[in-house]
């Protein structure tokens, strides 16, 4: 454990550590650009240039091992003159576009200029000119001029998704970061260069120009739900005159989970949450049309025709399907509602196959899995699973369809889309109640008697379980758009209706609940699900 | 594009080395006499037989002077502009050569015959003014010998 | 004729032999490859590293550094393979020393290579020839097949149960690749750009094994160690620069070559008597005494030794022994902007100040010699040198910036007219003309 002095303060590092490293774990910043910890390192940018007692010339931070009885300067004139003349050097051709830059006001070329950076240039000569905003790919757009040739993007596509679509090309000034002529840059990680460029070189086609980082009010951390890998992510939101609107997802780091990555498809799918086709009320059938309603006139029927057919029917002929995309608190609300208070056997969260703990797999060597829902683990820890004599999803609208079952509660699945090869569509004609929630008005919500609007993830307060038993608490970054409504108003409105209210209201008096129930989050406090989320089994391992 | 014969010959080059990436220049200088230059397929197709992606093999054949990524004349004139050349009057005669030919350096004759390129100390600084043609040494270079190399290679 | 002038040569001593063509007959019937069977199976390695180590031997190729010594840090026992690899990428303006031992004594390297090779434990070298070198190529290759053929390459070589193959890999066109880790990574088949060190390359070098890298004049200078003893080599030029040096002279001299020489010779010695002076009765004004990226010496200088550390002491580098002349007619300016223009075209560009910083050298010293150079411009110069020295992978960018400080530094006054006058003094002289 190597013990130094970076600018007079006694550092000891936890293990073998660069000097870098050793000064960030102290507090100390060492300003860098082609230093990236997820990536090789090269040493090239010249920008985290120290001083070492002893060492004739200044060294880099990023490759240099601290060593015992090291005595670091960081801030020395010499350090200074160093970085200063980096940065002159880096703005000889850089245009200075700061005003129309997406990255301005979150550069580090910006930050670092204003704060080591020389106040003016001494260059007259021309400015070198290159190729502006070449498309490099479905979602990264290029500017050569702003590009001061880290690295970073050619070793990230290299290292992590091994697709190695970018090289630098030629040499010396003339040398470019490119494409291989006819390639893309369309790997499944491609975002993550955006997130590293540490200029506005490379940058987000989808939020190009959508906003200033000043004007994001919210940073919102959250976790992305389109998979079991459960990616740490933060939501920007932007105020706008029309109201609050999401424009970005970006990784979050967790070393335990997604590192500093996440896939595209998770960073560029949100913009649902604005989606004017998006169901803002409940709907209602009334003969074959589905007209919209007031929510609380639409749960008074949906309880009324509940209360007819458990007296008439009994709870068994009653089912619920919930997809496993729904936080920890939503699916424990709703076994508890079908299970406890109702007491139909009939529940399950399983719609695909993959959705099986065993079938869940790695989709690459990088973050992406199989299942492609957020908490299907969450779901069999809480039991969210047929109980004794229950019928499974598949069993469900078999005994819809020979007439068994008479009610069918759908919690945003689009079952006849997910499940072709069952009868859907045939069996929830048959049904005397078919309840839907959803956001979008697919086949399965097109068949119901009533349409609840469901919420996105970004709406939505909570926690999920990703595929390694890890509980990730997400947070609101939106309000829920135009009626819609979290699951537990619904079914507390419904439970209300029948005369058994289910007493809690925020996902904290739910998780509360679950933790004192026993099971696998048993004993886990709210307060404990950290930035990091938690893995129970090793906390309770420890004394 | 690449001859039977040819990938042979590279398929014992790379067995010599313990990396089968060494062979990249050898297999670079070898694809670009066969081809005439590297062509974006004849860099797919090196970056195929090496296992490498086409940016990488494309990133290391742009670092060297002598591989070419746009075609070249069927000659090739090497004209050294380093200090001992210059100093021995090796502007008059580059200019000389893109006068008689109607190009700059780094262009090519409109027939395709012959590309002047500029280069930097050859390594013929004893004998300077000096220029390569297609590989050979030319020193002491004067207008006259100069006007006779011209001479044949446009007639070539 | 002086003491230097009487010198029995030793690597050239070819030339001395009518209608020499280098081939491996020839090489022999001169005493060729006699260093090889007195000293495989017959001295340990350990021995011949400590002969090399006494005598003394300082490499060729530019840094000077001990070749004994270099080799004393290859681990033993590593575990892995040990490779040597022969640094025949002289690109160093100026320099054309390589290219003659290449293509007129090639067994000499071989036999160089091979001794070597047997005292560092490698089985597999690497001749790096530089890829312009067409003909030298040529030449190497049938040097090699005709060492195979003759048992000095392949399996236990003379019996002595020693191994050793011999590839030779030609460049492709970039002076960076003669920076030693820069040649490692272009033989791995990747851009020939600097490594950061340490590590250096004798604990991972190629392919992250102990390697050594050595220049060709350095080891065509082993056989002849191991053959008459680093006693003998010592007793050659002064104690800390032994052994003959090939020296490249040109530029504005009578008889521009390479002459080998003990380092003892003067910078007078070697152009007014060896190179037979400045034609056409004109005066020295400047030369660069150890190729371009040495700092230039004046007629100040002139009674220096060319010794490693008396040119140090005037404030410049033995470097690659490539002395460039230039006569009173030169445009210290246009030097500058000539040598300025090769570092911008060389530089790799993976380190930040060499990548903009030769290119910015460049582009002010071309804009002063044009006459549109300001007053600040020259102390911004200085500036552009000190941020440029010692912060990088590898010294290409202090071999851009010193030379520039030297011409400044002696020749202040020249680029001062130059901004002065708005235009090039020299322009229409016979020396370095403006185009």
């Amino acid at each position: 454990m190597p013990k130094l002095t970076i600018n007079g303060i006694e550092v000891t590092t936890a293990g073998p550590a660069t000097i870098l490293e050793a000064a960030k774990s102290a507090g100390i910043e060492i300003p860098h650009y082609c230093y990236h910890p997820g990536l090789s390192i090269v040493g090239q940018c010249r920008m985290c240039q120290v001083e070492v007692e002893k060492m004739p010339k200044l060294v880099t931070a990023c490759n240099t091992s601290a060593a015992d009885g090291m005595v670091v300067t960081t801030n020395s004139p010499k350090v200074e003159k160093a970085r200063r003349a980096v940065l002159e050097f880096y703005l000889l051709n850089h245009p200075l576009d700061c005003p129309i830059c997406d990255r301005g006001g979150e550069c580090p070329l910006q930050d670092y200029t204003m704060k080591y950076g020389p106040g003016e240039s001494r260059s007259v000569e021309p400015k070198v000119q290159r190729a502006k905003h070449v498309v490099l790919g479905p979602h990264v757009i290029f500017d050569q001029e702003r590009c001061i040739l880290c690295t970073r993007c050619i070793r990230f596509c290299r290292e992590v998704p091994k697709t190695g679509e970018l090289g630098v090309f030629a040499r010396g000034d003339r040398s470019e970061i490119n494409l291989f002529p006819g390639q893309m840059l369309d790997n499944a990680y491609s975002g993550n260069v955006i997130d590293i460029c540490p200029v506005g070189a490379l940058t987000s086609r989808q939020y190009r120009f959508q906003s200033r980082p000043w004007d994001l009010i919210r940073h919102t951390h959250s976790v992305c739900p389109l998979c079991s890998a459960g990616c740490n992510v933060v939501l920007d939101v932007r105020d706008k005159q029309s109201g609050n609107e999401l424009l970005r997802i970006n990784p979050r780091e967790n070393m335990a989970v997604n590192r500093w990555w996440m896939c595209d498809e998770g960073r560029f799918t949100f913009r649902y949450h604005h989606d004017p086709d998006r169901l803002m009320l409940p709907l209602v059938k009334s003969g074959d049309q589905q007209h919209t309603s007031a929510p609380e006139a639409v749960l008074d029927s949906v309880a009324s025709a509940l209360a007819h057919i458990l007296a008439a029917q009994g709870a068994s002929s009653i089912g619920c399907i919930v997809s496993s995309r729904h936080t920890n608190e939503e699916l424990f609300l709703v076994r508890r509602f079908f299970r406890d208070l109702l007491q139909t056997p009939h529940v399950d969260h399983r719609v695909r196959p993959v959705q099986m703990q065993a079938s869940d797999a790695p989709e690459d060597a990088i973050l992406r899995r199989t299942d492609k829902t957020a908490n299907s683990h969450g779901a069999r820890d809480l039991d969210v699973l047929p109980g004794p004599d229950g019928l499974d999803t598949a069993g469900m609208i078999e005994a819809a369809r020979a007439g068994r079952l008479k009610a069918l509660f759908v919690f945003d699945e689009d079952l006849a889309q997910e499940r072709p090869d069952l009868p859907v569509a045939d069996a929830l004609r048959g049904l005397d109640l078919v309840v839907v929630t959803s956001l979008f008005r697919h086949a399965t919500a097109a068949l119901a008697h009533a349409v609840f609007p469901g919420l996105g993830f970004a709406e939505k307060e909570g926690s999920f379980t990703n595929y390694q038993g890890r509980i990730q608490k997400i947070h609101r970054a939106l309000e829920p758009a135009g009626a819609c409504r979290p699951v537990a108003e619904i079914l507390g409105g419904l439970a209300g209706r029948l005369g058994k209210p289910l007493g809690v209201v925020t996902p904290e008096q739910i998780w509360t609940e679950i933790a004192a129930q026993p099971g696998p989050y048993h004993g886990i406090d709210w307060q404990m699900i950290g930035p990091e989320g938690i893995i129970p089994s090793e906390v309770r391992k420890e004394p | 594009m690449i001859a039977e014969e040819t990938r042979h010959r590279f398929d014992a080059l790379v067995a010599r080395y313990p990396e089968k990436r060494s062979a990249m220049i050898p297999i670079l200088h070898a694809v670009q006499a066969e081809v005439g230059y590297l062509s974006p397929a004849a860099v797919e197709w090196i970056a195929q037989y090496l296992d490498l992606m086409p940016a990488d093999v494309m990133s290391v054949a742009s670092f060297y002077d002598m591989l070419h990524l746009e075609p070249v004349g069927k000659h090739l004139i090497y004209a050294c502009q380093n200090l001992t050349c210059t100093l021995l009057g090796a502007e008059p005669l580059i200019r000389h050569i893109e006068t008689r030919l109607g190009i700059r350096a780094g262009e090519t004759t409109p027939d395709g015959k012959i590309t002047l390129k500029r280069m930097e100390c050859l390594a013929a600084c004893g004998d300077g003014p000096a220029m390569q043609v297609d590989g050979e040494y030319h020193g002491r270079m004067t207008l006259e010998k100069l006007d006779r190399i011209l001479e044949t290679l446009q007639h070539d | 004729m002086t003491e230097t002038g009487a010198f029995e040569k030793v690597l050239t001593r070819y030339q001395t032999i009518p209608g020499y063509r280098g081939t491996l007959p020839e090489y022999e019937a001169h005493g060729g490859y006699q260093a090889l069977h007195t000293v495989l199976g017959k001295m340990a390695p350990a021995e011949v590293v400590d002969a090399v180590k006494r005598s003394g031997l300082r490499g060729r190729g530019g840094a000077g550094f001990p070749c004994g010594m270099k080799w004393g840090f290859i681990p033993k026992d590593s575990g892995k393979p040990v490779y040597l690899v022969v640094n025949g990428d002289e690109s160093e303006p100026g320099t054309f020393k390589d290219r003659m031992l290449i293509e007129e004594e090639p067994h000499q390297i071989l036999e160089g290579v091979i001794l070597s090779s047997y005292a560092i434990g490698c089985h597999l070298a690497f001749l790096y020839c530089r890829g312009e070198f067409v003909r030298g190529a040529q030449v190497l290759q049938r040097t090699i097949a005709e060492a195979y053929d003759k048992g000095y390459l392949g399996r236990n070589i003379l019996g002595s149960g020693f191994d050793l193959d011999v590839i030779q890999h030609r460049g492709a066109g970039a002076y960076i690749c003669g920076e030693e880790t820069g040649l490692l990574e272009s033989l791995e088949g990747k851009r020939g750009q600097p490594r950061p060190k340490p590590p250096f390359p004798a604990v991972s070098g190629l392919y992250r094994c102990p390697t050594v890298v050595n220049n060709v004049e350095t080891l065509s200078n082993i056989p002849h160690i191991l053959l008459r003893g680093p006693e003998w080599f010592t007793a050659i030029g002064p104690p800390k620069s032994t052994g003959p040096r090939l020296f490249s002279v040109s530029g504005h001299v009578a008889r521009p070559g390479n002459y080998e020489l003990p380092m003892s010779v003067t910078l007078r010695q070697l152009i007014f008597e060896h190179a037979g002076g400045i034609p056409g009765g004109r005066a020295l004004k400047a030369v660069i005494p150890g190729g371009s990226s040495s700092p230039v010496l004046t007629p100040a200088h002139l009674d220096v030794t060319m010794d490693f550390d008396s040119l140090a002491a005037v404030g410049s580098m033995g470097g690659s022994g490539a002395v460039v002349v230039m006569d009173e007619t030169t445009c210290m300016v246009r030097v500058g902007e000539i040598v300025s223009r090769f570092y911008h075209h060389e530089s790799c560009g993976q380190c930040t100040q060499c990548r903009e910083g030769t290119a910015w050298l460049h582009k002010v010293l071309r804009r002063i010699e044009n006459g549109q150079g300001r007053k600040e411009d020259l102390d911004l110069l200085l500036d552009m040198c000190d941020n440029m020295k010692g912060k990088t992978i590898c010294v290409l960018s202090d071999a851009a910036a010193m030379p520039i400080e030297s011409y400044l530094k002696h020749f202040r006054d020249e680029f001062e007219r130059h901004i002065r006058d708005r235009a090039c003094p020299f322009a229409g002289a016979a020396g370095v003309r403006k185009h």
